[in-house]
């Protein structure tokens, strides 16, 4: 599934808190599965998907598209069933942001985490078309912070 | 481990509906074809090892602070859809068991 042409249709004015699990865990955290998804407009494009046991545990996240407005990730089909997406508009993409201070932040354009909007389930998928995205697509800091 | 010999255009089959098939060998690169229904993903390992090294540097506390972005990030993209158009229609097209060049 093409997911070019997704239309963001929702902009978040209130802070929103869902839950959401992730069946396969994350690659390298197989055994974690549940999380919470927390946005707040004050700290777009950010988001946070935090680990649902009180650990304080996260990682953040962001809209990948806001990162490069022409990402065209190419879901493989056995994930499209997985998901049960059946339209690109099912689909939230979630790019996971490593923050490294001091320098540049990145997001991950290989491996999104999709969730299906509708049941919340969600999965980090290798996109088909991986070899055309960083694994840490550099984010353009401010040039002084305010 | 099991351990094969194959040669150039021999195949073998795992549990009954992957294909591997050595397609060419040159020098120290061996290209594979490998023939999988679209429910059984196929990626090279170092890509999957990459993505979880970068979960790992990524994994953070709730508490971190977050960069400033350059403002051209801050927004969203602008939407090239006319308001009201329809959700663009899906294309999961299922693939075929065809080769994959990995």
């Amino acid at each position: 599934m093409k997911c070019a042409e997704m239309i963001e249709t929702e902009t978040p004015t209130v802070s929103r808190r869902e839950a959401v699990r992730l069946p396969n865990g994350l690659l390298g955290f197989e055994q974690i599965k549940d999380y919470v998804l927390t946005s707040n407009p004050d700290e777009e494009p950010f988001a946070w998907l935090q680990v649902e046991d009180n650990s304080s545990l996260a990682f953040v996240v962001m809209d990948p598209f806001v990162a490069l407005p022409d990402y065209q990730p190419d879901i493989p089909q056995a994930d499209v069933e997985f998901l049960k997406l059946k339209q690109p508009g099912d689909a939230l993409l979630l790019g996971i942001v490593t923050i490294n201070e001091g320098e540049t932040p990145t997001v991950n354009l290989r491996g999104p985490v999709i969730i299906n909007r509708h049941t919340h389930i969600g999965k980090q998928v290798i996109i088909a078309n991986a070899v055309q995205y960083s694994v840490k697509h550099p984010l353009p800091v401010a040039e002084s912070a305010e | 481990m099991l351990i094969l010999s194959r040669k150039l255009g021999e195949s073998i089959v795992i549990d009954g509906h992957i294909h591997v098939t050595v397609m060419r060998v040159d020098g120290e690169v061996v290209k594979l074809g490998i023939a999988a229904p679209a429910e059984v993903p196929v990626h090279r390992k170092e890509v999957y090892e990459e993505i979880q090294r970068n979960n790992q540097q990524a994994l953070t506390k709730q508490s971190a602070t977050l960069p400033k972005l350059a403002g051209v990030l801050k927004k969203k993209p602008a939407v090239p859809t006319a308001p009201g158009a329809a959700v663009p229609a899906p294309v999961p097209v299922a693939k075929k068991a065809a080769p994959k060049k990995i």
